[in-house]
């Protein structure tokens, strides 16, 4: 099953909905194995009955044993709310093999949605951004809800440039309950910018996870010889060296990624970096580790 | 500046290739879309350009590899005088000290000669002393010490080999080979005709060398000389040896000379001969009385010219007694001990005594005392004989069968030990007779018994089993010849007779060389040469005599050898002429007389034009050039090849490390 969370294995597959439960089915069939993630089928605690409560729940065991009324509680009774900010900028149109940061960020999206409103039955919502919000889906557990994320997802097509300040002031506009923030983007901006422009979301008490979305060429790229390379967002033209590429730009480029992630953390945020060509799960497993948590 | 081969400069049309790949083809970029520039900064340009300047570096270093490579193939040179480079001149003096120089006072003036130059030569000049005879001597190393350099030349003592201009070339041709530096060659010698190589070419000097003659004759002088000596190397009866002496005149008039025979320092016999005008003759002595052992002995004439050295050819004989050999034959067979004796009688100077008898009678006959035994077409032995014979065998002694028809009646050969499978009668058959198919030319009684062609064999015995070794076989494989070792002693078979009835070989010429080379093999007899020349060597030891010490004497009584060399030298080189004392290592006392080679007493010299070709002038400069005055504005190619390949080398490694250091950087880690 594990081979379905390969990004190059999911590329193949037509529709999101399908890539999500792909994902999503094999991701648990995995985690049957593992014991160190929780599911909603685990056994949380006993609380007592109280009147309103749904029988349907009530160990009747335990009702017999005892004569007292207990409800068998699970952690997956918990409720939350997701909400996944998707950066649709220009510059996630990259790709250096078949599958795009933007598609891979659609298979991360699709399948927390899948996970989340299926599954766990909590509540998910969208917000596609790029320097404008571009589609607002408010967080429901609405029938129908993931087929509206879900269109909204694959609708999403990158174009124009990133600009966090607008669409974290819509999305705290819009923001009234707790829940979890999922951020997918590329991240190419700075450090302090994206985290002081995210931060206030965690004033209202969200979990805020940044999933940062990078093609291996863009931590290593692999030059044979010197090259003009085009902002995919600004359109600028640059020539670049081989022994650039080798040398100053991965300096550069691990320097950000470490200052985003200590940035982030400092900020009571998490950080995660994904790669295009591995496998979906490390998101997956991050966001149902931070779930878990919620209790 | 000139190119020896400028054909190959069109190989610099190849520097076109790293200028297409450098500059035309590096700028086919594409541009490439990348998500984000904010990494980037305008600064890498710079290094777009730096890059450009090694590259541009990394080409200068490809294209100078090219261009020296055409260049290294071109040879260039170019011209500079011999003034400039004068000072970096070697004299390099060669006085010849060939036997020839003893004539007259040549070698004396030679030397004097040499002094006076050395008084004239600037000090600042290096100069180097060599001599020259068969081969080239080097007396000093080139130095400025005029010390040093006089006393070489004091040094230098008439010798007795025999000068040759080639050898001198060729040691200057190897000098050449390592000093680049002008040499200027001053040959002190009395230029003998004799002394030039077959080949002018040998004589080629190479191109730095510039040769200056300071000849010390300049015509032909008369000399008369013993030019060879023929006598036999070992006496056995005084009586019936001869001595025959040839007498050359060299550019003489017709004149008598009176020729004698020294023995141990007495004439013995002198003759007078007329000798023609530039001619020679032959004078012979008809016995040559001796005493028992090792005698010096020489032919003289009278001396009337410049070079006395060559008036006396000496040699040495050794006095021995006959050996003995014992011939055993069937009583009916008149023949084979005919033919036999003739043919000992004739080849070995009287060296074997014959005795002859017959089988009926040989019960009474002792082999011992004999060299060696013959056993001719006997039919059978008595026992008691046949003991003796395998005795006598067994502890050294050797015996020649003959197998002819009789001793085919029997059905194994006596004492050879091997049974008789076939009797071949080739009269009877078809092909009538057979003749010797193949020998072996390095079995001792075969050496120069190699005219078989005609000899007819129409009878031969084919023996069994045989695991002795065969030196000759007849054309149908059957063995002719076969040598068996019996104890210490060894065992020879013929297949066929010895009486001129089962074969005609007796009629031939070659039967005399067999018989006398297989006689001296089985008498254990060697071949002595009572005189050699200058330079030739002597053989000190056999493969089987190692580690054993051998002694040589020279003439003037002191021992060459050192103790190590008399122990393991195998052969000595004859140096000087005179006698030579030796022990060798089996042994044997033995006594040489050594000669100056003859060719030496021709005292003509080179024609004028050949030397004025070998100095390289002609005319007016070959004037100069025989006088001794060097032309001073001589311009003399100076190849700049080394130059050219060292740049390669340097531009090559150079080319190497940019170009690795590049590789280095675009090898990705994985």
């Amino acid at each position: 099953m594990q081979r379905f969370l390969d990004p190059a294995v999911l590329g193949g597959i037509s529709g999101l909905d399908l890539v999500a439960k792909t994902v999503v089915d094999g991701f648990v069939a995995g985690l049957h194995r593992s014991p160190d993630f929780g599911f909603s089928q685990e056994f949380a605690e006993y609380r007592a009955y109280s009147p309103g409560d749904d029988l349907r729940h009530v160990d009747w065991n335990v009702f017999a044993r005892t004569e007292r009324a207990y409800l068998k509680r699970y952690r997956g009774e918990t409720n939350t709310l997701l909400t996944v900010l998707l950066d649709a900028s220009s510059s996630m149109s990259y790709s250096s093999h078949k599958v795009t940061k933007m598609d891979y960020a659609r298979f991360i999206a699709a399948s927390l949605f899948y996970l989340t409103t299926q599954t766990q039955r909590d509540a998910a919502g969208l917000i596609v951004f790029d320097d404008e919000v571009r589609s607002y889906i408010r967080a429901s557990t609405r029938q129908g809800q993931l087929h509206r994320l879900l269109s909204s997802l694959e609708n999403a097509t990158p174009h124009a440039r990133t600009d966090y300040a607008k669409p974290m002031l819509h999305f705290q506009n819009f923001l009234r309950k707790r829940g979890m923030v999922v951020v997918i983007s590329d991240f190419f901006e700075s450090p302090a910018t994206i985290v002081q422009t995210i931060e206030p979301l965690r004033y209202h008490g969200n979990e805020v996870v940044l999933f940062h979305v990078l093609d291996p060429q863009e931590l290593k790229p692999q030059l044979d010889e010197p090259v003009l390379l085009i902002d995919m967002e600004t359109q600028e033209s640059l020539e670049v060296t081989p022994e650039y590429g080798y040398e100053e730009y991965r300096t550069k480029v691990e320097s950000h990624i470490n200052q985003l992630k200590d940035r982030a953390r400092g900020a009571g945020m998490d950080y995660h970096l994904l790669v295009t060509d591995r496998p979906l799960d490390g998101a997956l497993r991050q966001y149902l580790t931070l779930r878990q948590g919620r209790y | 500046m000139g190119f020896l081969a400028p054909w190959f400069l069109a190989g610099a049309v190849a520097a076109g290739l790293p200028v297409y790949l450098h500059l035309l083809r590096r700028h086919r970029t594409t541009p490439l879309p990348f998500s984000s520039l904010m990494f980037f900064e305008r600064r890498t340009q710079s290094s777009i350009k730096h890059r450009r300047l090694r590259y541009l570096l990394l080409l200068a270093f490809r294209l100078a590899v090219i261009l020296l490579l055409a260049l290294a193939f071109a040879n260039p040179f170019i011209e500079r005088s011999a003034a400039s480079i004068s000072g970096e001149k070697l004299n390099l003096l060669v006085i010849d000290d060939s036997f020839s120089m003893r004539a007259g006072t040549r070698l004396a003036d030679a030397k004097r000669e040499a002094q006076a130059f050395l008084d004239t030569r600037k000090p600042s000049e290096r100069a180097q002393v060599m001599e020259l005879g068969s081969q080239v001597h080097v007396l000093t190393e080139p130095t400025q010490d005029p010390g040093v350099l006089r006393s070489a030349v004091s040094s230098i003592q008439p010798g007795d080999t025999r000068a040759s201009f080639g050898e001198l070339a060729g040691t200057l041709r190897s000098m050449a080979e390592t000093v680049h530096t002008p040499i200027e060659l001053h040959l002190f010698s009395d230029v003998q005709r004799s002394a030039m190589p077959g080949s002018f070419a040998e004589m080629a000097l190479p191109g730095n060398v510039s040769l200056v003659l300071h000849p010390e004759a300049s015509s032909p002088e008369p000399n008369w000389t013993v030019e060879s000596v023929s006598a036999p190397g070992e006496v056995f009866d005084p009586k019936k040896s001869r001595v025959q002496a040839v007498i050359s005149g060299y550019h003489t008039p017709a004149a008598k000379r009176t020729v004698s025979l020294v023995v141990n320092g007495k004439p013995i016999a002198t003759q007078t001969v007329d000798v023609p005008a530039d001619g020679r003759a032959t004078v012979e002595f008809s016995s040559l009385d001796v005493p028992y052992g090792l005698t010096r002995c020489e032919v003289r004439i009278d001396s009337a010219d410049s070079l006395p050295a060559d008036n006396a050819s000496l040699f040495a004989v050794k006095r021995s007694d006959p050996r003995k050999v014992l011939f055993v034959y069937e009583s009916n067979d008149t023949r084979s001990p005919l033919y036999f004796r003739a043919a000992l009688t004739s080849a070995a100077e009287s060296a074997f005594n014959l005795e002859t008898v017959t089988v009926d009678r040989v019960a009474n006959a002792q082999p011992t005392g004999h060299d060696f035994v013959v056993l001719s077409d006997v039919a059978s032995l008595p026992s008691s004989f046949e003991n003796a014979l395998t005795n006598y065998v067994k502890a050294g002694g050797s015996v020649f069968i003959a197998a002819g028809t009789s001793a085919a009646h029997h059905p194994r050969i006596p004492l050879f030990g091997d049974t008789i499978t076939d009797s071949r009668y080739y009269s009877r058959e078809g092909s009538r007779f057979q003749t010797v198919g193949e020998t072996d030319p390095s079995y001792p009684s075969l050496g120069k018994a190699n005219r078989w062609a005609g000899v007819k064999f129409y009878f031969a015995v084919r023996v069994a089993g045989t695991d002795a070794r065969v030196a000759a076989r007849l054309t149908d494989q059957t063995p002719l010849l076969l040598e068996k070792k019996l104890g210490e002693g060894r065992v020879l078979l013929f297949t066929s007779g010895l009486d001129n009835l089962t074969n005609d070989f007796p009629l031939h010429s070659v039967f005399i060389p067999f018989i006398d080379q297989t006689a001296r093999y089985l008498s254990g007899m060697e071949t002595r040469a009572g005189s050699r020349i200058v330079d030739s060597f002597l053989e000190l030891r056999t493969a089987k005599e190692q580690s054993v010490g051998v002694e040589v004497v020279d003439p003037d009584g002191k021992r060459p050898l050192s103790l190590k060399e008399a122990s393991t030298a195998q052969s000595f080189q004859l140096t000087r002429a005179g006698f030579y004392q030796l022990r060798l290592a089996n042994g044997r006392e033995d006594l040489v007389g050594v000669n100056a080679d003859r060719r030496e007493s021709d005292l003509d010299v080179i024609p004028k034009d050949v030397l004025a070709l070998w100095t390289g002038d002609t005319g007016k400069e070959a004037q100069e050039a025989s006088s001794g005055t060097v032309a001073q504005d001589q311009r003399k190619p100076y190849s700049l090849w080394w130059y050219a390949v060292l740049l390669l080398l340097v531009a090559a490694i150079a080319e190497s490390l940019l170009s690795s250091q590049y590789l280095a950087m675009s090898r990705e880690e994985p």
